[in-house]
Formats: structure tokens, sequence, C-alpha cells
């Protein structure tokens, strides 16, 4: 995973997207360690188009199919689906148009902050919005991380620190 | 890299508050979980950039103790 690069190629594509999930939270502070990269993108025909044209020369196919599978990851695809979770040429990168406990693009939206990655400003879930789609998900690995969350919120929220 | 530091006074309230979190806080709660605390020092110090270099490593790690998997089976 080359989180940067991937961010500034969505970012140059004109995607429209947060970044959610395992990275989120390690961007916002936490200790949390992950695999892969997950995104909370616009469904709108134009973001979709962007989508799909952004990561084409990362081939990018379903994560765990067979390798026969017939798949294209095109603006058809997108548009018929929802969530993706997927192995490309930057990594394993999952782009969900929903969030448990949040919503669609826009409320996810609501609840990220600006974070200068790499020279590129895009949207991160803020902690409060990880707090709420960790416990909406309620998975044992996702409530695991609750108190990890809460801790660095208060932390963050006492001390002022952005 | 962007420069993100903490003030002084930022960094003092963040070391007392996790060596020394108050009884019934979250940081308290999530200390007695289990979740070592002193490392919100070194990840608060760190711009996003710098953490986002410290997942795409952490990252790396994984693939790299996955193939040795691999190679063992």
């Amino acid at each position: 995973m080359n989180l940067e690069e991937t961010i500034r190629i969505l970012y140059d594509a004109g995607v429209e997207f947060v970044v959610i999930g395992g990275v989120a939270m390690g961007l916002q502070g936490s200790a949390h360690l992950t695999k892969d990269i997950d995104f909370c993108y616009a469904r709108t025909p134009k973001n979709i188009e962007r989508l799909a044209k952004a990561l084409e020369p990362y081939h990018p196919v379903l994560r765990g199919a067979p390798p026969d599978l017939p798949f294209r990851f095109d603006a058809k695809t997108i548009a018929n689906g929802l969530n993706f979770t997927l192995s490309t040429g930057l990594g394993d990168l999952d782009f969900l148009g929903e969030v448990s406990g949040l919503g669609s693009f826009q409320d996810v939206l609501g609840e990220s902050d600006v974070r200068n990655v790499g020279g590129v400003d895009c949207r991160v879930l803020s902690l409060e919005g990880l707090i709420k789609s960790k416990v909406a998900a309620g998975r044992p690995r996702d409530l695991y991380v609750l108190p990890e969350l809460r801790g660095l919120n208060e932390l963050k929220k006492k001390t002022g620190l952005d | 890299m962007d420069s993100y530091s903490m003030t002084r006074d930022q960094e003092k309230a963040v070391l007392d508050l996790v060596t020394n979190p108050l009884p019934g806080s979250e940081l308290a709660k999530a200390k007695e979980f289990g979740v070592d605390l002193t490392l919100f020092i070194s990840t608060l110090r760190r711009s996003p950039s710098e953490r986002a270099q410290s997942l795409s490593d952490g990252a790396r790690i994984f693939e790299i103790a996955k193939q040795a998997q691999i190679v063992r089976k």
C-alpha cells in the first residue's frame, strides 16, 4: 500500500472521496495499523466515471475472487454496485458507497476533517465519525478499537489538538 | 513533509493525561482495556503526512509477514 500515492492519484483525477476505516484512524493519530485503504466515494455519475478512469491503469480486480472471474471496474459496474473490495497495483483498496452508522457520501463528508497528506488536502473521517461507524458496524474488530478511539478523541479535545 | 508540532503546553498536557488519566475518563477506560496510551505521544507529534508514511510502512510489514507465511506453507 502506498497511501500518499493513492490519495494523490484520486485527487488528481478529481475523485470525490473521504478516507475512512483503519487509515482514517491512523491519520487521526491512532496507533492502529492496517493493510488496506478504505474510501467512501460520491455516487454521482461524474464521480463514478472519474473513479473508474483513475484506477484503470492499476488493473483493479475483486479481492479474493477466482482469477478467471470476468470483472471490469468500469462506470457501469460501479453504478450497478455499491461497495467494492479491490486488489490493485496500488494495493488493496475498498470503495464504499455508504458507511454504517453514518449513511451516504454526503453524510460521511459532513463527519470529515481536512488533512494534508503528502501535499494534498483530503477529507478524512473524524474521530467522532469513526466512533459512530464502529459502534454501528458492531463487529468484534470494530468494538475492539472503540476504547482507543474514545480515549484519543478525549485527549485531542482536552488538549486542543486538531 | 509538512510541519505539525505540538506546542510545549500541549506536549505537557498530553504527557500528563496519558501517564495519569483521570479516573472514569475515556483515557482511563482505554488504559484499563489494554491500550498503550503512551503511543499517542509519538503519533500526535507526527504530521498527517508522517502518519501516512507510518501506515504505508506498517502495511509493507504486513505484506512481508504474509509472504513469509506463504513460503513456509
